[in-house]
C-alpha cells in the first residue's frame, strides 16, 4: 500500500528552538515511507501576536501560505499546534465570512486558495498511516514506559474548529502510546494550559501553571511527558528546573515530542531523534526502561 | 348566468399604498359574469362585512371574490359572513392582493396590474366553484392518555371528572413519573410524595379510567374522533387480577442485588420488585433479565410463597385495542446522561466532568433521591463513594443545556430553580456544610421564584459563583472543580466531598418512534412540535392529538399541570358534540371512471384512501376501486394529481377551477 505524500508545514519553532521536533519528524516518516515536501518559500503563520493585533494580518498570513502550499501536492502537514489552530483558524473563519474573505484577498492581491486539508501529524500517523501498520513497524516496543499525554489547549480547541479529536476528552496521543506500546496513565491536567507565551511577558504565570501540569503528571505515576506543541515543550522542558527551584521540588520529568517517542519505538538511534536536544536528559530513564 | 360580487380591501394602507384599488374594483366589474365590483377601507371589519352582505341580497350575488389578505388570515371570516347572507359558503374565494402583491412589489403600476390579473383569475376561478357540504363524522367520547406522569395523570383526571372515559397507558410499572422520585418542590418545599402519591390513587380508584402500566403504544390508526390505538400490555408474571399486593413475593426473593433505577442505581433491588413502596398500582413485576426462574428455570420461589396464585411465569405480552376520539401525549423527560455520547448523535458528551468514573459527581437527580425521606439514605445527605456526609458541595449548572457546540443549544428551565432548592435541602440537613454553585445566568422567572433564589443565597448562605466549570478530576478522597469566577476575573478551584451537575432536560428515550407511530411533528431535539407556538400550543398539527409537559419542550411542575389541564380542556370541547365538523375540501373518486388501479393509495401520506366493492343488483363483484374517507383526508390533493385516468378531484381545487385560473392569465 503506497502512502500518500503530504506539503509539510514545519512552522517557524521547528528551525529554532525545536530542532529536534523538525528532525525526529522528517526521520520517522522517512521510516515510515511516508513523503514530506517541504512548502517552498512558506513563512510564519503569525501565530499568537499577529491575530491579537490585527486579524486581517493573521488571516492574510496563514492564507498566503496555504497559496505556496498549492505548488506542493498532499494534505498540508502541521507539527505545530500553534500553526496548526492558526491554519484552521484561517479556514474556518474565511469559509464563513464573506467580507473577510473580500478584504484578505485583497491584501493578497490573488484569488483565495485555502480548500486543502490541514492536519496535525497526530492525525497522519493515528488515522492516515493507522495504529495497525504503525505497531506492526513497532521494534522496540515502550514497554513499562508510563506516559502523561499532554494535549495543551490547542490541539482540539476550540470546538468545531481543529476537529481532531473530542474537545474535551480526547484520545488520540494515548491511542499513539499505546500502539508504540507505552502506557498512557491517567491524569489530571492534560488539557490544562502551560502559560504559553506567557513564558517571556510574565514568566510568573508560566512557572505556576506549568508546575500544576508536571505535579499532576508527577502524581499519576508518569514517567515521562509526551508532547505535540513545540511551546508546551518549551515551558514544561526548558523550565522544569526553574519550576523546581520555585517550588522547592523534583520533578525530573523528560518531555519527548510525540516524534521522538514513536520514532524510538520505531527503532531510530537517539541522534536521528534529537534526544540530546532536551534540556532534561531523558538518557537516563530510556537506559533504566532497556529502551536504548 | 353567474352574478358575481368582487370586493376589493384597502387593509388599511396595506395594500393602497401600492395597489390602486379603485382601478381594481373598476377593471373587475368589467370583467363578464361580475355584476359588481366595490372597495372598502377594511373589508374584514363589521362594517365590511355589512358591506358584503348588503350587496348579496340587494344585487342577488351569486358567487363572491375579495381580494384582500391571504386566506390563511380571513378566508373563514368572510364565508362565514356570505354563509349568513344565505349563500353557500364554498362560493367565495379571496384573491391574495396583500402578502402575494402590494407587500412585495414597490412599482405602484405594475404592482396594480398584477393585482388585477390575480382578481381576473380569482373570478374565472369561482365561476366554477360547487356548492360543498361540511363534513360530519362520529366522534368517539373516550380519550387516551399516553404517559402517567404528573401531566398525564392530571390530564387523565380532568377529562374523566368531566364524565368521559379515559384510557392511561404507562411504560413503567407504576405511575408517577420523575415527580414521584422529587424530595421536595419549589418554590413551596412541600414533599412531592405527598403531593403525589394521593393523586395515583385517585387515578386508580377512578371509575373513568382504565390503566396499561407496563404498557407501550403499538400501533396507532385512524383519525380524529375515531382512533384505533393498539397498546402492548407487557407481561408482568403477574396476574394484575388476582395479586393482593402483600409483597411476600418480593420479601423473599432470592436474588437482591439489582439496581434500582427507581433510586438512579443507588439503591438494590430483588429481580419481583415494585419500583417504590407507594408504586401504582401496587403489583410487583418481574425482571426476566434478571430473574433466576427465567435465565436458568430453577427457583419459582415466588410462585411458591404467592397466596392467590398470581405469579404466573408463563405470561404473554398482551396486544389490547383501545377506541379513542382524542390522545394526550404526555411521555415526558429524561436527563441527559453526560457520560454516555450517544453515537451518531451531534451531541458530543461531557467526559471532562468525569460523570460515571468518579463516584462523588452526581445528578441532580440523584441527589433528590438522596435528599427523599423514601430513599435509600432515609433522606440522608451521603455521598456515595463511602458514605460519608459531604461538607463541601458543588453544584453546577446548565450541563449540557446551553451549550451550543456541546448540541444542546436551549435553555433547561428547571435547573435554576432546583439547583436553588438543592442548596436549602442541603442546608437543611447537614447544618455545617457549604453550598457552592455555579453558574451562568439565574433564570428564576416565575411566582415567587426570584424569592426562592434570593432565599438560597441570602437565608440559606449558598455561595454562588458566575462562570463555568471546566473539569473535575478526582484528588484523593476529594472532587476538584475547576472553574472561573468571571465578576472577579480569576480561576476558581474547590475541593469538593459531592457534586451535583443539573444536567439537561432532554425529551423521553424513543420519543421519536412514538411521534412516527402517532404521525405527529417534532423539533431537531425531538420535543414535540405544538400546531403554532402562541396561539395553539397544546394541539398538534395532526388533528385530535394533543401535548401536556416536558414532551413538548422542558417545564416544571406547575407548568405542566397548567399543560395538562389545558389539553383536558380541549378534549373536553371536542367531546362536546357528538359529531364533528370537518372542511368538505377533501377528494372524492369517480366511481365511473377509476379502474382500480390504486395509485392514489400508494401516495396518500393519511391512509385515506381504502378499497371499495362495486357489486352488481345480483350482488356479483364488477370491480374494486378507490374510495376516500373523507374523515381522515386532508385534502393534499396528490392523489387528483397522480390519477392516470383523471378520477380523483379534490373538492374545491378541480382541474376545471384550475384550468380556469390559468387560462385567465
Amino acid at each position: 500500500m503506497s502512502n500518500p505524500s503530504y506539503a509539510y508545514y514545519p512552522g517557524c519553532s521547528l528551525h529554532a528552538s525545536a530542532g529536534e521536533y523538525d528532525l525526529s519528524t522528517r526521520e520517522l516518516f522517512a521510516a515510515l515511507g511516508v513523503k514530506l515536501t517541504e512548502i517552498p518559500d512558506w513563512f510564519c503563520c503569525g501565530a499568537t501576536p499577529a491575530h491579537n493585533v490585527d486579524e486581517l494580518l493573521s488571516l492574510s498570513l496563514c492564507a498566503k501560505n496555504f497559496e505556496l502550499a498549492e505548488q506542493v501536492g498532499g494534505d498540508v502537514a502541521v507539527a505545530c499546534a500553534a500553526c496548526f489552530s492558526r491554519l484552521k483558524f484561517t479556514q474556518h473563519t474565511l469559509e464563513a465570512n464573506e467580507t473577510k474573505r473580500v478584504q484578505v484577498e485583497k491584501a493578497l492581491d490573488a484569488p483565495l486558495k485555502i480548500d486543502r486539508t490541514v492536519k496535525h501529524l497526530l492525525e497522519i500517523l493515528v488515522r492516515d498511516y493507522g495504529l495497525q501498520r504503525l505497531s506492526e513497524k513497532v521494534s522496540r516496543p515502550l514497554s513499562g514506559l508510563k506516559v502523561a499525554c499532554y494535549y495543551g489547549c490547542l490541539l482540539t480547541r476550540p470546538p468545531d474548529v481543529p476537529n481532531l479529536d473530542c474537545v474535551e476528552a480526547p484520545t488520540i496521543m494515548e491511542d499513539l502510546i499505546e500502539a508504540a506500546g507505552g502506557t498512557p496513565v491517567e491524569w489530571t491536567h492534560r488539557m490544562e494550559c502551560c502559560g504559553a507565551n506567557f513564558t517571556l511577558s510574565r514568566p510568573g504565570v508560566v512557572l505556576q501553571l506549568s508546575n500544576n501540569i508536571l505535579k499532576s503528571a508527577k502524581d499519576a505515576g508518569a514517567d515521562c511527558i509526551l508532547v505535540a506543541c513545540p511551546l508546551c515543550h518549551g515551558n514544561l522542558d526548558i523550565r522544569q528546573k526553574e519550576i523546581e527551584n520555585t517550588h522547592s521540588t523534583d520533578y525530573g520529568l523528560p518531555v519527548l515530542y510525540v516524534t521522538q517517542l514513536v520514532g524510538l519505538a520505531c527503532g531510530l538511534t537517539p541522534d536521528k531523534l534529537g534526544l540530546e536536544a532536551l534540556i532534561v536528559n531523558p538518557m537516563p530513564l530510556l537506559k533504566k526502561k532497556g529502551l536504548l | 348566468m353567474s352574478r358575481i360580487g368582487v370586493f376589493v380591501c384597502h387593509c388599511g394602507e396595506n395594500i393602497s399604498r401600492t395597489v390602486d384599488v379603485e382601478q381594481v374594483a373598476a377593471k373587475a366589474a368589467l370583467i363578464p359574469g361580475v355584476a359588481y365590483a366595490t372597495d372598502y377601507k377594511y373589508m374584514c371589519s363589521d362594517p365590511g362585512q355589512g358591506l358584503l352582505k348588503k350587496a348579496i341580497t340587494e344585487q342577488k350575488l351569486s358567487h363572491i371574490v375579495v381580494a384582500a389578505c391571504s386566506p390563511r388570515m380571513h378566508e373563514l371570516t368572510f364565508r362565514k359572513a356570505v354563509a349568513s347572507a344565505g349563500l353557500n359558503p364554498f362560493l367565495c374565494e379571496m384573491a391574495n392582493i396583500r402578502e402575494h402583491c402590494s407587500w412585495v412589489h414597490e412599482d405602484r403600476t405594475e404592482a396594480t396590474t398584477k393585482a388585477i390579473e390575480i382578481v381576473t383569475m380569482m373570478v374565472e376561478r369561482v365561476k366554477k366553484n360547487r356548492t360543498l357540504d361540511t363534513i360530519t363524522v362520529p366522534v368517539t367520547k373516550r380519550a387516551l392518555v399516553i404517559g402517567g406522569g404528573i401531566a398525564g395523570i392530571q390530564a387523565a383526571l380532568d377529562i374523566a371528572d368531566a364524565g368521559h372515559q379515559v384510557v392511561l397507558v404507562e411504560r413503567e410499572p407504576s405511575i408517577g413519573g420523575h415527580m414521584a422520585q422529587l424530595s421536595e418542590t419549589f418554590p413551596t418545599l412541600d414533599c412531592s410524595q405527598c403531593i403525589m402519591t394521593p393523586k395515583m390513587v385517585d387515578v386508580a380508584n377512578h371509575p373513568n379510567i382504565t390503566m396499561h402500566t407496563y404498557s407501550e403504544i403499538e400501533q396507532v390508526d385512524g383519525y380524529i374522533g375515531n382512533f384505533q390505538v393498539t397498546v402492548r400490555k407487557k407481561a408482568r408474571s403477574v396476574d394484575e387480577d388476582k395479586c393482593t399486593g402483600c409483597g411476600i413475593c418480593i420479601e423473599k426473593c432470592p436474588i437482591r442485588k439489582i439496581p434500582n433505577s427507581f433510586d438512579c442505581n443507588l439503591g438494590m433491588r430483588p429481580a419481583i420488585y415494585v419500583p417504590f413502596p407507594q408504586a401504582v398500582p401496587n403489583t410487583p413485576v418481574i425482571d426476566r433479565e434478571n430473574c433466576t426462574m427465567f435465565k436458568t428455570g430453577k427457583c419459582g420461589l415466588c410462585q411458591k410463597v404467592c397466596g392467590p396464585g398470581a405469579v404466573d411465569y408463563q405470561q404473554q405480552d398482551q396486544l389490547v385495542v383501545e377506541d379513542v376520539g382524542a390522545i394526550v401525549v404526555a411521555t415526558g423527560f429524561d436527563l441527559y446522561n453526560i457520560s454516555e455520547k450517544p453515537k451518531g448523535s451531534p451531541i458530543k458528551g461531557y467526559g471532562e466532568f468525569g460523570h460515571g468514573k468518579i463516584p462523588d459527581v452526581i445528578d441532580g437527580m440523584t441527589f433528590e433521591r438522596l435528599a427523599s425521606a423514601s430513599g435509600p439514605t432515609g433522606g440522608k445527605i451521603l455521598r456515595p463513594s463511602d458514605g460519608k456526609e459531604p461538607k463541601q458541595v458543588v453544584f453546577i449548572q446548565c450541563v449540557g443545556s446551553r451549550a451550543r457546540e456541546k448540541g444542546i443549544s436551549y435553555c433547561s428551565k428547571i435547573c435554576c430553580m432546583y439547583t436553588a432548592k438543592h442548596t436549602m435541602l442541603y442546608k437543611h440537613k447537614v447544618h455545617d456544610g457549604q453550598a457552592y454553585v455555579f453558574f451562568m445566568d439565574a433564570r428564576v422567572p416565575g411566582k415567587s421564584y426570584d424569592e426562592f433564589w434570593r432565599r438560597a443565597i441570602e437565608e440559606e448562605e449558598a455561595v454562588y459563583i458566575r462562570g463555568m466549570v471546566s473539569r473535575l478530576y478526582q484528588k484523593g478522597d476529594k472532587v476538584v472543580v475547576m472553574g472561573s469566577d468571571i465578576a472577579v476575573g480569576v480561576q476558581a478551584e474547590i475541593e469538593a466531598d459531592l457534586v451535583v451537575l443539573a444536567t439537561a432536560v432532554q425529551p423521553r428515550s424513543g420519543a421519536d418512534r412514538l411521534a412516527q407511530k402517532l404521525g405527529i411533528s417534532y423539533d431537531n431535539y425531538q420535543f414535540y412540535s405544538e400546531a403554532h407556538a402562541k396561539l395553539r400550543p397544546v394541539e398538534c398539527a395532526t388533528a385530535g392529538i394533543y401535548l401536556a409537559g416536558a414532551c413538548q419542550g422542558p417545564k416544571d411542575i406547575p407548568d405542566s399541570v397548567s399543560q395538562a389541564s389545558a389539553a383536558a380542556a380541549k378534549v373536553m370541547t371536542l367531546f362536546a358534540k357528538d359529531r364533528l365538523e370537518r372542511e368538505p375540501i377533501v377528494a372524492k373518486i369517480n366511481e365511473a371512471g377509476c379502474v382500480g388501479c390504486f395509485y392514489c393509495k400508494k401516495v396518500c401520506a393519511y391512509g385515506a384512501v381504502e378499497e371499495k366493492e362495486i357489486r352488481d343488483r345480483q350482488g356479483n363483484l364488477i370491480k374494486i376501486i378507490a374510495h376516500i374517507n373523507p374523515g381522515i383526508c386532508a385534502g393534499c390533493g396528490t392523489c387528483q394529481a397522480t390519477c392516470p385516468s383523471k378520477s380523483v378531484e379534490l373538492n374545491g381545487y378541480t382541474d376545471e377551477q384550475i384550468v380556469a385560473m390559468i387560462e385567465a392569465l
